[in-house]
């Protein structure tokens, strides 16, 4: 049984149409990463879910209970709705001091006054802000503060968690630490975490499944990281997702090719049975490597040494494409120089219909 | 199928947060209403309808009424001079504090500060001792030291109306141009250096281009707040028969002794002023739009200062001067009559005592006065308060249909001079709604007093609810607290002390109020101002500076301790 279902969701701001008939299931216990670029509607969606926008069409649930239903007229109303939310700002109220930040939610859900101190250290435990119980948030850091935000929205024991970019802010090291932080907390209360960001790369690093999100606010396609990144539905999920070279095909004497200064050849790809004229290949940076038995050949124009991998910007007659050369392979088969001749070979590429117009990455 | 608690069932469509939005957006509207549109649309029915219908014939014979004509074209002559004088005293001491190397800032800007405080027609009063063509003592100085055979100066004047404003009303510009310059990223001015420019073309192309809007800011206050003004002109002006618009209004009614004609006489005059007033605002609002203000960053930066070097100490010697005509000597000047035993004796130690405070004190009224300014001001500082955050977060947070209606409506009143929002509440509330009848009561003064300053706490409350983000409260909601409960819980403390400063922002200036009050006072009514006043004006000097030491006093006291409160805020 799904935990948190969205079904023919429509939501507007006036006449603007955000998304429509939107449908989403959420599994119980699961870290859901919902990503798209930003302005495509996933904050909407939050705030759809939380009952702080009023859809137009369509159903909202946690489990049985119903909590957005447009047919049958049922809106509860926000703080009935018993969901935790870390906001994009945080949102921790500035005149209460840590602990009275973690409190409040106990306070309004009527808890025990006895327990109430011990439910909200234990939260703060977690986070590791015991320390800085008395401080105020002006005092803290933005990830410090971002633990309260968390503290905050988990101490109830909410079965559904909302997190909306709640990193974005912070500086990549403790995005890490945070991500981290987000999943162990996840599997000591077993709590749904529904994610917001646009970062797919804190997406992968953090999620159990993936919802990928396109401008026009629909959902293009709902999976595990692994699912998406190999068999991504449609050309927008597959440049969302990771860096890739675009390179336009055409068939020229009954041979595909690519279409650049001159036709080239596309011998040593994979095409299968794909039709692939007027269409382009794509192929991730680390799909491309070198092969000098290749006779495709593309002119080194600089490297860049990533720490991890080195970065290789190639002429492929008149295109500019890029290569990634992990450290084992560079170990092994040595690195290009600068100005160098080398051959290429493109593995796993994809073929999608050309861009209408500039759009997406 | 579905299970739906009861809950659920009583919050179908939102309605719970619908209502409480709803109820709020209604109360403002209906307050509004009764505080702003009731007398605004009183002027305006009293002064094109009479018994036959509409009729602009109570209009025309104003324009006709040359006295009325001479009157606007002072109104006009003197807040435009007023307000070139004003902002070039504003701008050059602004760029003097905020940009040079000048000695003893900290107290220069202290003590410009201090016209700010001190109520003008009090400076009015002070100068008219001095100088009026008569028995001014400075002119008697001059005259027996000269041997002159007619006072050299008269205050009296358009003159010595326009120089008295000006020594009130130059802070508007030299606030907003000291913060403007303060606020500037130096770095601006600095490129501008790398890039070759000497100093004078930096302050001529790069400085003064970018605090425009600061100065085009702070000069249109004057010339608003010029036009609308009372005090000034009625002290020096009334003696040589000028006349400005707010005068000439108080005049008419005065004359005719509070009658329903002389009276709708005021409305149709009012008429008058407020289309003057409306040019003007017509024209601020041309200006401010054409200003961009996004180069100046929120942020405080530290700026370079200009060295004056040889220029430093006639500089200086010229601020000590001004601050000693505009400050000291006034000042000085009521403190001494304050003690002088009667209005014209020489200035010297035998002539001094504290008979005019025992007299002041001995007078019932004096006590009466002070007390109903208190209440007056309290009152006004709390309701104005309220009002004005519930309409500042209905504008800010609910944003119903018809909020920039709100915006606009609450804001109103400050454009109105305050003699015209008399009159309007005059007809108002003398029976003419529901019967009700306020007049020569403290309640007219207070409707008066809510409208005219609704708009300060108003844009205070605004301004602090614009930081205060939105999810803030709905992460409360989220947590469990009903709207109404966020609210207590988290948007009001937070706007606190912006509410505060509010409060205080109404408390002072009505503490020395004499412009609506003077039409609305009646007999067990007077406030400070009006009782200042009208002791002036029935002859009894000293006295009256007596009482004008007590208020400024009052006055800073009460300053001193706001500026205290609201610097130790806890910022948001």
């Amino acid at each position: 049984m799904s935990n948190v279902s969205f079904s023919n969701v429509t939501a507007k701001y006036g006449k603007n149409t955000i998304f429509s008939n939107l449908s989403l299931e959420v599994k119980k216990g699961e870290i859901m990463c919902l990503v798209g670029p930003s302005g495509c509607g996933k904050t909407t969606l939050v705030r759809c879910l939380l009952g702080l926008h009023r859809p137009e069409t369509g159903r909202i649930a946690i489990g049985d209970t119903v909590l957005f239903d447009a047919e049958k007229r049922i809106n509860v109303p926000v703080e009935k709705r018993k969901i935790g939310i870390v906001f994009q700002d945080y949102a921790v109220w500035p005149h209460m001091t840590v602990l009275e930040n973690v409190m409040y939610p106990l306070k309004k859900r009527k808890y025990k006054k006895e327990m109430i101190k011990d439910r909200a250290m234990h939260a703060l435990e977690q986070v590791h802000m015991t320390k800085y119980e008395s401080h105020l948030p002006s005092q803290l850091s933005g990830g410090q503060q971002q633990r309260v935000a968390i503290a905050r929205a988990l101490v109830t024991g909410a079965e559904v968690v909302v997190m909306d970019e709640p990193i974005t802010n912070l500086d990549a090291k403790l995005r890490e630490e945070m991500l981290l932080e987000i999943r162990m907390i996840q599997n000591n209360l077993g709590a749904t975490i529904l994610y917001i960001t646009h970062d797919q790369q804190s997406a992968l690093e953090l999620c159990d499944r993936l919802a990928v999100m396109q401008l026009d606010g629909k959902i293009c396609q709902v999976g595990t990281d692994e699912e998406i990144i190999t068999n991504p539905v449609n050309r927008f999920t597959f440049e969302f997702i990771g860096n890739s070279n675009a390179i336009p095909m055409v068939v020229y004497e009954n041979k595909p090719c690519f279409e650049l200064e001159t036709n080239i050849p596309a011998e040593g790809v994979d095409i299968g049975n794909e039709n692939v004229d007027g269409k382009d290949m794509l192929v991730r940076l680390n799909d491309v490597v070198f092969d000098n038995s290749s006779p495709i050949k593309a002119e080194v124009t600089s490297r860049i040494f990533l720490g991890s991998e080195y970065n290789y910007f190639l002429n492929l007659y008149g295109k500019e494409i890029r290569l990634q050369q992990s450290m084992l392979d560079a170990k092994n088969n040595g690195i290009a120089n600068v100005g160098e001749m080398v051959g290429v070979k493109f593995i796993n590429p994809h073929f999608y219909n050309k861009l209408m117009n500039k759009e997406g990455k | 199928m579905f299970t739906i608690d009861n809950n659920a069932m009583a919050a179908i469509d939102g309605k719970k947060r619908l209502s409480m939005d709803k109820i709020l957006t209604i109360v403002c509207f209906i307050l509004l209403f009764i505080v702003v549109i009731i007398p605004i649309f009183m002027i305006v029915f009293n002064a094109f309808f009479d018994k036959n219908g509409f009729s602009l014939n109570l209009i025309l014979e104003q324009f006709a009424d040359k006295k009325n004509l001479d009157a606007m074209w002072n109104t006009i002559k003197i807040a435009v001079f007023a307000t070139i004088f004003g902002t070039i005293v504003g701008v050059f001491y602004a760029w003097l504090l905020g940009r040079s190397d000048i000695p003893a800032k900290g107290v220069m800007r202290a003590l410009f500060n201090i016209p700010y405080m001190f109520p003008p027609f009090l400076g009015a009063m002070a100068w008219e001792l001095l100088l009026n063509d008569r028995s001014g003592y400075l002119n008697r100085f001059f005259m027996t030291t000269f041997g002159l055979e007619k006072a050299p100066l008269n205050i009296n004047s358009i003159w010595g109306i326009v120089f008295v404003e000006v020594s009130y009303y130059f802070p508007f510009v030299f606030m907003q141009v000291v913060s403007a310059l303060e606020r500037m990223d130096p770095t601006l001015e600095e490129c501008a250096r790398i890039a070759g420019a000497k100093q004078s073309t930096v302050i001529r192309k790069i400085t003064l281009p970018l605090v425009k809007p600061a100065i085009s800011a702070g000069a249109l206050l004057i010339l608003i707040s010029s036009l609308a003004h009372f005090g000034v002109p009625s002290i020096l002006g009334f003696r040589q028969e000028i006349y400005t618009l707010p005068t000439r209004i108080y005049a008419v009614i005065y004359n005719s002794g509070g009658s329903f004609e002389g009276i709708r006489q005021g409305a149709a005059l009012s008429v008058m002023l407020v289309i003057v007033v409306a040019i003007a605002l017509l024209i601020q609002n041309r200006i401010l739009s054409a200003g961009n203000y996004d180069i100046i960053k929120g942020k405080s930066m530290r700026p370079t200062l200009i060295k004056l070097r040889a220029t430093k100490i006639p500089l200086l010697l010229l601020s000590i001067f001004t601050l000693f005509i505009i400050v000291i000597v006034p000042l000085a000047m009521i403190i001494l009559i304050s003690f002088v035993k009667a209005y014209g004796l020489p200035l010297v130690p035998e002539n001094f005592s504290f008979v005019n405070y025992q007299r002041v004190f001995a007078n019932k009224g004096t006590i009466d006065s002070i007390r109903n300014s208190l209440i007056l001001s309290v009152s006004a500082g709390v309701i104005s308060m309220f009002l004005g955050t519930l309409v500042a977060y209905v504008v800010q947070k609910i944003k119903p249909k018809g909020s920039a209606v709100l915006e606009v409506t609450s804001m109103l009143p400050y454009s109105i001079p305050g003699t015209v929002l008399s009159i309007g509440v005059i007809l108002a509330w003398s029976g003419a709604i529901f019967g009700i009848t306020l007049y020569n009561t403290l309640w007219i003064i207070l409707v008066a007093y809510i409208a005219r300053y609704l708009s300060f706490s108003m844009k205070t409350s605004s301004a602090s609810l614009m930081q205060v983000s939105s999810s803030l409260e709905e992460a409360s909601r989220a947590c469990g607290a009903s709207h109404s409960e966020s609210l207590a819980d988290i948007t009001l403390p937070l706007i606190r002390p912006a509410m505060v400063s509010g409060f205080f922002l109404i408390f002072l200036p009505a503490m020395r109020e004499v412009t609506t009050s003077i039409l609305l006072y009646g007999p067990y009514t007077r406030t400070l101002g009006v009782h200042i006043y009208s002791l002036r004006d029935a002859g009894y000097i000293p006295q009256a500076a007596a009482l004008a030491v007590i208020a400024i006093g009052l006055i800073m006291v009460l300053n001193i301790i706001v500026t205290h409160i609201t610097k130790d805020r806890k910022g948001v």
